[in-house]
């Protein structure tokens, strides 16, 4: 008898086949019930990991593996970063791989016979590199020109709109502490999103300079803020504790100090992201359910009109555990192939809307293995009761069933 | 099974005080009441009575379809009242065949696959096996050209033919037909009851549920029964 098992199987599920396809109409709107389900389960996976990839990108956006230091100008005494506190940081913090100090002062500046309040910031080369920044126009300052303390200027696109209603000529300047600097560039923030990610020192309208002229035509002897480059991402929270460390060293107390990364945005971010994407799967999880309650109601109709059928089979010999069998295969068949209609849609849609505006869409297999997991539980479990009235039947009640 | 000994005649089948009782809304019919029976190896035997009198009950019980009654059945020597369904439907499937008073044909499966069922659910042989087995039976039957057909595209008669195909394709010990002829002409009624008489010949133990004299007269015994009695 055990030789002819799977044999038997085979047919047990051929019969579930029958059944379904004798009703095809009813099987396709269950099964598109189930697609519904699991398509939106994938399909807002899919959209949650969109969401938290963007947000992630924003954030890393200001600068990769990003720490910076500042004083906040808070407190009793409030104390800031001084230029000695960059050398020693230098000196004695491992894992930074570039240092960017920044100054920043404010001026008054004419334009076109009116004022206009005009952000200075005073940054070394790296700069550009540690903050993401984007070169639009010409070039950013140089080594050289910072070592020299030449007079050369970058500005934001909205001051050299502003000044010179577009990109400024080659030979533009512009008269900042009464001298004349040459425009070599225009540049922005490599993200929108920096000012919203804490406070970005990059207003609209702001002019940068190499570092040590600011500092000499300006006479600044405290930084604005400190940026730092960890060399990787596991390397951020030495950096932040090793500069802690010298700060603390260095001052009173590190109370009118904020020194931080961007991984508690980081973090925050995903947790939120995580958060909304969960709430979205239970409520399209719900419908996964209702999908379920569709099987079982189709089932207990198909139980019904297949009464007398159930019946003659188990006259003819059928155990009641062959009937159960047969009936418990047809609900996870049909869930099964609404999954599969599912899964398809689900994760092709968002694949085929990615290939077409060209931006990675990622569909994440393990909410595809839930989905159908979920589908399949769902056609098992909610099968069970039809197929149970099925198997249980009274024989002559069933045969004599109109 | 051991051959019975040819002196004495062993008894295929034994009723001893047979009561059934179905309830419908609430009220209790009586169906069968005191039903003593007894059929010997090989007997054919004709089942006649008006209608509701409890002719289809009593062959219900005798096919193993009904195990909810009072009273003791032996078949085959064996108890066979107060087991389950599932402890029957072996004994269902391989000594019983049984012919319904509507044919009973399952409406999405072809008439080859009808006719292979109780192979199929005997489980003892490979569903190719079981369908080429019913494949033969049924070109016996004349059907050879109708295999591939549901049961509603082939006329009554070939469909009681596929009935009785499949009842018989496990080979049964016992035959139950519930008014095989009823739905028939004569030609083919005369027909039909030519193969119980091939079968009656072969040794089968034939029990017939039947309105017509002529039928009846074709059997070796006629029970009758009356109000849920039998009357010899
Ligand atoms: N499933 C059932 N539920 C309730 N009552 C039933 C059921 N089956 C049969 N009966 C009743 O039991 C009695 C006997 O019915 P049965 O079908 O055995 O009669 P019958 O002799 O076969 O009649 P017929 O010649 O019309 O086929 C009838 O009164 C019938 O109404
Ligand atoms: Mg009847």
């Amino acid at each position: 008898m055990a030789r002819y098992t799977s044999d038997w199987h085979r047919l047990l599920l051929r019969f579930a086949w029958d059944g379904l396809s004798g009703q095809r109409g009813r099987s396709a709107l269950t099964m598109l019930g189930m697609a519904i389900g699991t398509a939106s389960v994938v399909a807002v996976v899919s959209i949650g990991l969109v969401g938290r990839g963007y947000v992630v990108g924003l954030i890393e956006g200001v600068g990769a593996n990003l720490v910076l230091a500042y004083g906040t100008g808070e407190g009793v005494n409030p104390e800031e970063v001084d230029f000695d506190d960059v050398e020693v940081i230098r000196e004695q913090v491992d894992g930074i791989s570039a240092l960017a100090p920044v100054l920043s002062t404010s001026r008054t500046l004419s334009i076109g016979g009116q004022p206009w309040p005009v952000t200075v910031l005073g940054v070394t080369p790296d700069y550009a590199d540690v903050r993401n920044i984007v070169v639009t126009e010409g070039r950013f300052v140089t080594a050289r020109e910072d070592a020299n303390a030449d007079k050369v200027a970058v500005l934001s696109p909205e001051l050299a709109l502003r000044m010179f209603g577009g990109d400024p000529p080659p030979d533009a300047t512009i008269r900042l502490f009464d001298l004349r600097f040459r425009v070599v560039g225009v540049v922005r923030e490599g993200v929108q999103s920096a000012s919203a990610v804490g406070s970005s020192e990059i207003s609209d309208l702001t002019a940068i300079v190499p570092f040590s002229t600011l500092r000499n035509v300006a006479g600044l002897r405290f930084l604005d803020v400190l940026y730092m480059r960890a060399e990787s991402p596991q390397a951020v929270a030495g950096v932040v504790a090793g500069v802690k460390r010298v700060l603390a060293a260095r001052h009173r107390s590190l109370g009118s100090f904020r020194i931080e990364s961007l991984q508690r945005y980081l973090s925050l971010a995903r947790q939120v992201s995580d958060a909304i994407t969960l709430v979205l799967i239970a409520i399209a999880g719900v419908s996964l359910v209702v999908g379920g309650i569709g099987i079982m109601n189709i089932m207990l109709v198909t139980v019904t009109e297949r009464t007398r059928d159930i019946g003659i089979r188990l006259a003819l010999g059928a155990r009641r555990r062959d009937i159960l069998t047969q009936f418990l295969l047809e609900a996870p068949i049909l869930s099964l192939a609404g999954g599969l209609l599912g899964v398809l849609v689900g994760a092709g849609g968002p694949l085929y809307v990615g290939i077409l505006y060209d931006v990675p869409v990622p569909v994440s297999p393990a909410s595809v293995a839930v989905a159908f997991g979920v589908s399949l539980a769902v056609g098992i479990f909610f099968g069970l009761y039809p197929a149970r009235k099925a198997a249980n039947m009274n024989i002559v009640d069933s045969l004599v069933y109109e | 099974m051991p051959a019975a000994t040819p002196s004495r005649p062993r008894i295929e089948l034994e009723l001893h005080d047979v009561y059934k009782t179905f309830e419908m809304g609430g009220e209790p019919i009586s169906a069968l009441r005191g039903v003593d029976l007894q059929v010997i190896e090989g007997e054919f035997i004709a089942i006649m009575g008006p209608s509701g009198s409890g002719k289809s009950t009593l062959l219900h019980i005798l096919g193993l379809v009904d195990s909810e009654y009072q009273g003791t059945y032996d078949l085959g020597g064996e108890r066979v009242s107060g087991r389950s369904t599932d402890e029957l439907a072996p004994i269902r499937n391989q000594e019983i065949g049984f012919v319904f008073q509507a044919f009973f044909l399952l409406p999405h499966l072809s008439i080859l696959e009808n006719a292979a069922l109780p192979a199929l659910y005997a489980r003892d042989r490979a569903p190719d096996e079981c369908l080429a087995e019913a494949r033969t039976r049924l070109e016996q039957m004349g059907l050879g050209h109708r295999l591939d057909h549901k049961p509603h595209e082939i006329s009554i008669g070939q469909r009681q033919r596929a009935a009785i195909a499949r009842a018989l394709i496990n080979d049964p010990r016992v035959i139950l037909a519930d008014e095989p002829t009823g739905a028939l002409d004569s030609k083919t009624s005369q027909e039909i009851l030519e193969i119980f008489n091939d079968l009656h010949r072969q040794g089968a133990t034939i029990l017939m549920v039947t309105h017509d004299q002529e039928v009846a007269a074709a059997a070796e015994r006629n029970v009758y029964v009356r109000d849920g009695q039998i009357h010899v």
